[in-house]
């Protein structure tokens, strides 16, 4: 029997088309997850049926009534409540009142801190031995570590006791124990009768909790399957479609390349990391592995400049680095790419052309910029990524994820670093994207840059990285080499106890 | 049709029908309002609050909360040093100008550092900023007697000086020009408009955002020192607080020019008309033959009227 | 499995938690400090009379510098405080101008300057969270609109007050002065709000207007909530002021705002919203009084007193941010 009906609902922004057409049926004690690439209208599907984007089109139905959602409130009132992908948290208030928050246990005006701390503390007990050090329900949001603050985040949105739950990318930070606990609570919603929307990236996840698959590419819906009748593959290609499919992620050249080394760092310790040390040679993609959150984003973006004071030695191409602002390491060849591009790497609302040029106008000491000139400059490196956009003079924001990303790599294709240093490059953006990218990077490292890749997804590094360190509570716990580049030792690594 | 409607929102568009509107209904209200004399003198007025506004739109642009609350404190402040260096003599101006440029130039410096080094927020700061210059006039005007303008000075605002144009206008359309260039054409002016858009990624394309900011304050100052010299020549003698009204004319005059306040788009062009159009809807105002009350009341409907024109903030429900 | 990244909390976390549980601390620090210099310099100021002396001409500030708070919780601003104080205070001497001194009328009278000041927060509110302006713009175009009409109500400065009302104002009762008595009936109604749903609402949406909105909260009510009792706590400013003027004046709060907000970010909230606390700025208000009143006890100059003032007052309002953030870091 179904809970929630969606029936041609649309959403458009101007001129893109969020969500073109979608028809999904969600039924009671099922968990139903929501696969597609970024952009490709999962979030929007999502929060129209929280009430927090307005459908332009379509019916919403409910346990059988049709229902018009007015906003987040009517939609909680309707028994909907929904984890935010960029969660909704008050960063100044506590565990206990973000928990709360919605609907604030009260006595007349006033709030009723007892009840308040009771309610939230059912929530937190959910999660009990995972939420880690400094965890409490006085603690304040802003204090917590990002794992954490998604847990807060799921805590609130099981507090709204909804019938119906939608989880977007909720478990993105989270580390293996406490997804695991958070799937336990899912299958107890389950059982009690609720709906739950599951969205996540990661295939083993999905298949690990999931009832349905529902497949959505370019804002529409393109197919629906029981998970126990489908397969990986099968979930991929509909996500791809058949005209994309061969645009695979390229595989590494297992070969060791032969170039000299272009980056030494030794004994380099700082915040969340200590004591890394390795050799990175020119035309080599060096992998970054292990779970998230275990000091390697820290290391890159220490190298760059970009984090706090370490201490170490770095040399670049024989020089001595000494990292202290993006600015200085940007003028010795280093490049740095951030996976989280809305805040390290788009300027929002800029054009393109102003998006691509900040690294030339730095690295030549420029006065004066003439559109046309600099147009010339920026058009070949947008190319060499193969980005859609419209025009150099668009806005930067009016590109889908994958190709504002592409934007931001560009920056560092006109005048060619000698370091290129990649942090969970291609969180959040689609296949086709990825494809592009790795292509790239792989002709990069040919041409004989020298290569650092941090990347979430296991497959990634697998598939792309020459040479793999995996990182484990801060440091380098082992290398893997050649035919030791499986997944077996990577996780044998990943989950030792530091 | 949706060209057209999207044409008809943009800022500068939506300031210049203002403007007519507005010329159009003091023509009516006082026939005479709208002559080329009369339009001339509003110019005059306006070129005095655009200049002004230009370093407030620097720093607007410049994001984070960007705002500059000084600005008239440096206006009446200059105005004054610049009639007591120049004490009514035309031998005294360029001395006159280059003490009121650095002066402007100073206040704008440490604005600039208390608002970068020292992270203190901007509207804090030049509000703080506001109250030191406040005191120093009464300093300033203490024992020594007020200036006067140098005659060359007085006929460069009020004066024809060029193809029937007074100087003031000319150095209003030089700064418009500058402003422009420095904006659009720039590597300065990409970096300001990186900086207001998104601060976290421009300091990771090496984008030296603290020299900017505080470059963008040092500036407000110059300008606001530069509109203060003016100011005397346009008044003949410096008084007090005579710039005070400049600080949220200045605001407003950037906003009704289309660049909103959390900075990182718009430009001056469209301050230019903002300030105009404020300057007419003042006038307007003083020629209706209404008390000081109801002219107020009007203004200040008036104001909220015409902002609703420019655009309301996000929907939260998108 | 824990991740590492980002080291818990470097500092001992005692100072820290103080500092974060109570924004106001340096400002207090400050303060202790003022009074001291204060006595140091004017022993009397610091006696009995000295201190009443100051509370009955600071009490309208702190309370200015309470009413603009609760608009910044929500990451607001409202340049329009001190003409609603304007406004009430014409409005109330008007009103028991006209209906005679007793106390029935000066009951009644401030009844209506309450209203007027609700009704002007109101207004507020309607204009930047519902219509959507910019609260700075916007709050300001509302400012002339109350002055023109403070001035259409008294278009010079200069009715007096009754008597009644002031003597009271100035007087005591039980030998206590009466504007101790105000500040602790004020004190109680502060430490009452503090308990409500409204101030933690508000400071849920200035943490983040989306994310309040997403999270169900009706943001613009609660911001419309924010301005209104901003405007209800400016009408309690305009009493005192009335009480100690004894006059209405339709210029006499224009100069309050600017030193209102400088009072709330002296008292260690945060201007941006979210975080910050009523009684803080409380204290930053009598910061700016016992500046004021120590730059005029160590013989400055009289032309150099605005000078010096603004210059103490800048220097107090960076000391604050910078001690506030050094000791959450």
């Amino acid at each position: 029997m179904s809970r929630l009906q969606l029936k041609g609902v649309a959403k458009s922004y101007g001129a893109t088309q969020a969500l073109r057409h979608a028809d999904l049926d969600i039924g009671a004690g099922e968990v139903h997850v929501l696969m597609g690439s970024n952009g490709s209208g999962k979030s929007t599907l999502s929060k129209i049926v929280a009430g927090s984007v307005r459908p332009d089109t379509g019916e919403i139905v409910l346990d059988g009534k049709s229902v018009t959602i007015g906003g987040p409130q009517a939609a909680r009132a309707l028994g909907i409540a929904i984890f935010y992908q960029e969660l909704s948290l008050a960063s100044h208030r506590t565990v206990a009142e973000n928990i709360c928050l919605a609907d604030l246990p009260s006595r007349g005006v006033f709030v009723d801190r007892k009840a308040l701390e009771a309610r939230a503390a059912k929530y937190v007990a959910l999660f009990d031995g995972v939420t880690g050090e400094g965890f409490s329900l006085h603690a304040v949001v802003q204090d917590l570590r990002a794992d954490q603050r998604q847990l807060v985040e799921i805590m609130k949105t099981l507090a709204g006791e909804a019938s119906v739950l939608i989880f977007d990318e909720a478990t993105s930070a989270l580390d293996r124990a406490q997804v695991e606990r958070f799937f336990e609570i899912l299958r107890d919603l389950k059982r009690e009768g609720r709906s739950i929307v599951f969205i996540s990236h990661r295939m083993d996840e999905i298949f690990a909790i999931g009832d349905r698959a529902t497949v959505i590419r370019d804002g529409r819906i393109v197919g629906s399957r029981r998970i126990s009748e489908t397969a990986p593959a099968e979930i991929i290609s509909l996500m791809v479609g058949a005209q994309e499919e061969a645009a695979a992620p390229a595989q590494a050249a297992p070969a060791r390349p032969a170039g000299g080394t272009v980056l030494s760092v030794e004994n380099l310790s700082g915040a969340g990391f200590s004591n890394v040390g390795f050799e990175l040679h020119a035309g080599e993609i060096l992998g970054f592995g292990g779970l998230h959150g275990q000091g390697q984003s820290a290391v890159l973006r220490a190298l760059f400049g970009a984090g706090p004071p370490v201490s170490g030695s770095v040399e670049l191409g024989g020089r001595p680095l000494h990292p202290k602002t993006p600015r200085e390491t940007i003028r010795q060849g280093v490049a740095y790419v951030s996976g989280d591009r809305s805040r390290d790497g788009v300027m929002t609302g800029r054009p393109i052309l102003e998006n691509v040029m900040p690294i030339h106008y730095l690295r030549e000491r420029m006065v004066l910029a003439n559109p046309s000139a600099l147009g010339a400059k920026a058009l070949p490196a947008l190319q060499a990524l193969g980005t859609k956009f419209a025009g150099l003079g668009y806005p930067i924001s009016s590109l889908s994820g994958g190709n504002q990303q592409k934007v931001v790599i560009a920056r560092w294709l006109i005048d060619r670093p000698a370091v290129l240093l990649l942090d969970d490059p291609t969180k959040g953006i689609d296949l086709s994207a990825k494809a592009d990218l790795f292509a790239l990077i792989r002709k990069l490292a040919g041409e004989g840059m020298g290569i650092v890749l941090y990347a979430s997804e296991d497959a990634e590094l697998l598939d792309n990285a020459d040479r793999i360190l995996v990182f484990n509570g801060g440091s380098v716990r082992r290398e893997l080499t050649g035919a030791e580049r499986t997944r077996f030792n990577l996780y044998q690594a990943a989950y030792e106890a530091a | 049709m949706s060209g057209v409607t999207a044409f008809l929102r943009q800022p500068l568009v939506v300031a210049l029908i203002l403007i007519a509107a507005l010329l159009w209904l003091g023509e009516t209200l006082s026939p005479g309002f709208a002559s080329g004399q009369q339009i001339l003198r509003l110019l005059i007025v306006a070129a005095l609050l655009g200049i002004v506004a230009a370093g407030q739109n620097l720093v607007i642009l410049g994001g984070r909360e960007g705002i500059d609350l000084s600005v008239g404190g440096v206006v009446s402040l200059s105005a004054i040093v610049a009639g007591n260096l120049m004490a009514g003599e035309n031998a005294g101006i360029p001395l006159a100008v280059l003490a009121c440029i650095a002066t402007g130039a100073f206040f704008g410096l440490i604005n600039g550092i208390g608002v970068t080094l020292l992270r203190i927020p901007p509207l804090v700061m030049t509000l703080g900023m506001l109250g030191v210059l406040q005191g120093l006039l009464v300093v300033v005007r203490q024992g020594i007697p007020s200036g006067r303008a140098a005659p060359a000075l007085a006929d460069f605002v009020s004066r024809t000086f060029l193809f029937g144009l007074p100087g003031i206008l000319w150095l209003w359309v030089a700064v418009g020009l500058v402003m422009a260039f420095l904006l659009n054409r720039t590597v300065f002016g990409h970096r300001i408009y990186a900086i207001g858009s998104n601060e976290q990624a421009a300091f990771m394309a090496g984008v030296p955002v603290k020299a900017i900011r505080i470059a963008l304050f040092v500036l407000s100052g110059v300008f606001a020192a530069i509109a203060g010299i003016c100011l005397l020549g346009y008044s003949g003698s410096s008084f007090a607080n005579v710039g005070e009204q400049y600080m949220l004319a200045s605001i407003i005059a950037v906003v009704f020019g289309g660049t909103p306040l959390s900075g990182g788009k718009g430009g001056y062009t469209g301050t230019m008309a903002g300030a105009f159009l404020l300057v007419i809807l003042q006038s307007i105002l003083t020629t209706v033959n209404i008390d000081e009350s109801g002219r107020q009341m009007v203004f200040g409907a008036t104001l909220l009227v015409l902002m609703l024109f420019y655009g309301r903030g996000r929907s939260m429900r998108a | 499995m824990a991740s590492i990244e980002v080291p818990a909390r470097p500092r001992s976390s005692a100072v820290k938690r103080a500092f974060e549980r109570y924004p106001f601390l340096p400002a207090l620090i400050i303060l202790l400090v003022l009074i001291a210099l204060n006595g140091w310099f004017q022993p009397r100021s610091v006696s009995l009379v000295g201190m009443t002396g100051q509370v009955k001409t600071y009490l309208a500030l702190m309370l200015l510098a309470v009413a603009q708070t609760y608009v910044i919780y929500a990451g607001d601003i409202d340049l329009s405080a001190g003409a609603i104080v304007s406004l009430v205070n014409v409005v109330i001497v008007g009103v028991m101008a006209q209906w005679g001194g007793d106390g029935v009328t000066i009951f009644a009278a401030l009844a209506i300057g309450l209203a007027t000041g609700l009704a002007c927060g109101i207004v507020n509110g309607l204009v930047v969270a519902a219509l959507r302006l910019q609260a700075i713009v916007a709050t300001f175009a509302t400012s002339i609109f109350f002055t023109g009409l403070a001035l259409y109500i008294q278009p010079v400065a200069g009715t007096p007050a009754p008597a009644a009302f002031w003597r009271t104002y100035g007087g005591r009762i039980l030998e206590i002065p009466f504007v101790f008595h105000m500040a602790a009936l004020f004190a109680i109604l502060l430490a009452v709000l503090v308990r409500t749903r409204l101030s933690l609402r508000l400071l849920a949406v200035g943490d983040g207007q989306q994310e309040a909105f997403q999270s169900g909260l009706p943001v613009t009510r609660i911001r419309m909530g924010g301005y209104a009792l901003c405007g209800v706590f400016a009408a309690f400013a305009a009493f005192c002021i009335t009480g100690d003027t004894a006059s209405g004046d339709p210029l006499v709060g224009g100069k309050m705002t600017l030193f209102s907000i400088a009072a709330v970010v002296l008292g260690g909230s945060a201007l941006s919203g979210g975080y910050g606390t009523v009684v803080g700025s409380v204290i930053g208000a009598l910061i700016i009084g016992f500046i004021n009143s120590l730059v005029f006890f160590v013989g400055t100059p009289s032309e150099w007193q605005n000078l010096v003032q603004g210059a103490a007052i800048l220097l107090a309002l960076m000391t604050g941010v910078l001690v506030g953030r050094r000791a959450r870091a």
